[in-house]
């Protein structure tokens, strides 16, 4: 190494001095660590971005390449193989049409729980979290006899109505601890003032929760978007989501490692997209509402 | 006629009983105020009155209509709260405004209530402006406007000063006195502070334990309490009250107190003498001197100090031995169970 190491006894340094030097080097380490961090969490998401522009053969190469040509041939096959804009339209109305459902339920629900406690409030929110400790797979049975004998198996409608109930008590939850940190003299002001119940909503209630609704919206539909579970058990050819498209390119065929990156990437990009447009009311709404 | 009429209200709070059967008539105009310690139900009879809780048992009149089971946005109240409850995403006019444009009122009637409201309350130049960027004060103001611009049957207050420091609650307290007489509207005031009661009120009602204990004119109240606890809740310093056991010696100048009974004496009805002058002898505890008025507490064998108060400046010093004389006109009697045996025979003052 040819640079000079500045040994602190080498060159005369005031106390001050020294102090202001030794907080630039934490601030450099923890630069540095929040770097590696970020680099770990995000390598799986950049090596899969990486895999998708290379050819089949290139993918399987150990060790890896970081130096090739790139092609977007994965891209035309996985559209050509299997229809790319089905499955995103798909994920698009389970995803919005869930949320929107989810909204519509929980926040009514989470203005009564919030505005007009009852002993049994805490038991019910409990309750509804409950369901959310037992495995998904737990209730397939019942859920898969119930979507064929209705006639929702592999429509949009019974992937929203699933949606919706899982994420149900999630919303239930984050829309009570929004609502309760608004004063409940504000809601009785605007009653003596001669609003009713939906005038209460409308004009006090709404408003002021937005920021409440907007990231519970926000989070629910980015549930919903990765949900895989559900979305693999119960649809086929007509309703699959993005998720399903993804899983069926691991299928009986063997694995193509560059077309199931390419479609993995088509799948995440727009949601990824949206999450950096929204990442504010995000971070907001994962905090539950302790931040204001 | 009465214009707003509680019969025989009570209030249920899971098994207890917060209002316990409360019958009580308001007329036109007038200005009530609500006043007792702390858990004494006070506010939860105007939340009654407002709609914003039920009533158990019992009805509630306005105007000769039966609004018992009428909700809140119905009964054609407003309401000032303690913390204001204005809406933080408007604007000052559009707080205002809320009740009249919910209403479908004429904009231009609507232009023209606020800007009458606001000019009353001095709130002109902050009508654009958020809750937020309003001091305490204004806000205050900013939810008095609000009940205004409806011209509503009854204004409710509920504690409104209590948020406000000293200067400014005297001074709001003063404005309040003013806009009723202004309006001349009814309107119901409830309060801890004994002296917002007796400033405001046309009449008070002294509530303990979820029950009335007295309604009256604020000087009768102060002249002849129905009993002991209205007696030492009206008034500052407040009404010394001894058990004639503990000073036998007043047996001779108050007659008729009964056995076991009380004795209450207003502070500006003892007067503090030299040594050995006097129906009772005592030494001085504590000089409190207020510039106007002296307050001189002294220790005369019973459980509490008695306090004297003399518009003259201290010449007695603590530790000092002095005599007291007791107006014994002024004096009221009470019997063991702190009922009125009887009211002071004049108000001396």
């Amino acid at each position: 190494m040819s640079r000079t190491i500045e040994s602190p006894t080498a060159v005369p340094q005031t106390a001050t001095a020294r102090r202001k030097q030794a907080f630039d080097w934490v601030g450099a380490v923890r630069a540095v660590a929040a770097w590696v961090v970020t680099l770990l969490i995000i390598f799986p998401i950049l090596f899969l971005a990486m895999t998708a522009f290379k050819t089949e053969l290139q993918a399987i190469e150990v060790p890896t390449h970081w130096f090739f040509t790139p092609t977007l041939d994965n891209f035309r096959e996985v559209q050509e193989r299997s229809d790319y804009l089905l499955y995103a339209k798909n994920s698009l109305i389970t995803s919005i049409g869930s949320t929107l459902l989810g909204l519509a339920i929980a926040a009514p629900a989470a203005y009564s729980m919030a505005f007009f406690r009852s002993k049994r409030t805490r038991d019910i929110l409990m309750w509804m979290l409950s369901t959310k400790m037992m495995p998904a797979v737990g209730a397939l049975v019942p859920v898969y006899a119930l979507a064929q004998r209705s006639g929702l198996l592999d429509t949009t409608t019974g992937l929203i109505i699933i949606f919706t109930l899982s994420n149900l008590p999630i919303m239930v939850w984050m829309l009570y601890s929004y609502f309760k940190d608004i004063p409940n003299e504000i809601l009785e002001a605007a009653r003596m003032d001669g609003a009713g119940v939906w005038g209460e909503f409308r004009y006090v209630l709404l408003p002021l929760g937005m920021g409440g609704l907007a990231s519970t919206g926000l989070l629910c539909l980015v549930l919903a978007w990765n949900e895989a579970f559900w979305a693999l058990n119960l649809t086929a050819a007509n309703a699959g989501t993005l998720a399903a498209l993804i899983a069926s390119y691991s299928s009986p065929e063997g694995l193509f490692w560059a077309k199931l990156s390419a479609a993995s990437l088509l799948a995440i990009a727009p949601i990824v997209v949206f999450g950096w447009f929204s990442q504010k009311q995000l971070v907001q709404g994962m905090t539950f509402g302790a931040v204001k | 006629m009465a214009f707003l009429q509680l019969r025989n209200v009570e209030k249920f709070f899971g098994s207890n009983r917060a209002i316990k059967g409360v019958d009580l008539t308001i007329e036109k105009g007038e200005f009530i105020v609500f006043v007792g310690p702390s858990g004494c139900g006070k506010s939860t009879l105007l939340r009654l009155i407002a709609g914003l809780e039920t009533i158990d048992s019992g009805s509630l009149y306005l105007d000769g209509r039966d609004i018992t089971d009428l909700p809140s946005s119905k009964r054609d109240l407003a309401m000032v709260f303690q913390s204001y409850a204005l809406y933080p995403h408007m604007s000052v006019a559009d707080n205002m405004s809320f009740a009249l444009r919910l209403a479908k009122a004429d904009p231009k009637v609507i232009e023209e209530k606020v800007q009458h409201a606001a000019k009353i309350l001095n709130l002109v130049p902050y009508l654009s402006r958020t809750p937020r960027e309003l001091s305490g004060g204004q806000r205050q103001r900013v939810a008095i406007g609000r009940a205004i611009v409806r011209s509503p049957k009854v204004f409710l207050f509920d504690e409104p000063l209590s948020n406000l420091d000293a200067a400014l609650r005297g001074q709001t307290r003063v404005e309040i006195a003013k806009l009723h007489r202004d309006l001349g509207a009814t309107t119901i005031y409830v309060t801890h502070d004994q002296v917002e009661a007796m400033t405001l009120a046309d009449r008070v009602v002294v509530l303990r334990d979820g029950l009335i204990e007295q309604v009256g004119t604020p000087l009768e109240l102060y002249d002849k309490p129905a009993n002991q606890f209205v007696a030492q809740f009206i008034g500052t310093p407040q009404m010394n009250v001894v058990p004639i056991a503990d000073l036998p010696q007043l047996q001779a100048a108050v007659k008729g107190v009964p056995s076991g009974g009380f004795v209450g004496l207003r502070p500006e009805n003892i007067s503090v003498k030299p040594a050995g002058v006097g129906q009772v002898q005592g030494t001085v505890e504590l000089v409190e001197a207020l510039g106007a008025e002296t307050l001189i507490y002294v220790n005369a064998g019973t459980k509490t100090p008695l306090v004297a108060r003399q518009s003259t400046r201290p010449s007695v010093r603590v530790g000092e031995p002095v005599g007291i004389e007791i107006d014994a006109a002024a004096a009221h009697l009470f019997d063991a169970q702190g009922r009125v045996a009887r009211a002071a025979a004049a108000a001396a003052h």
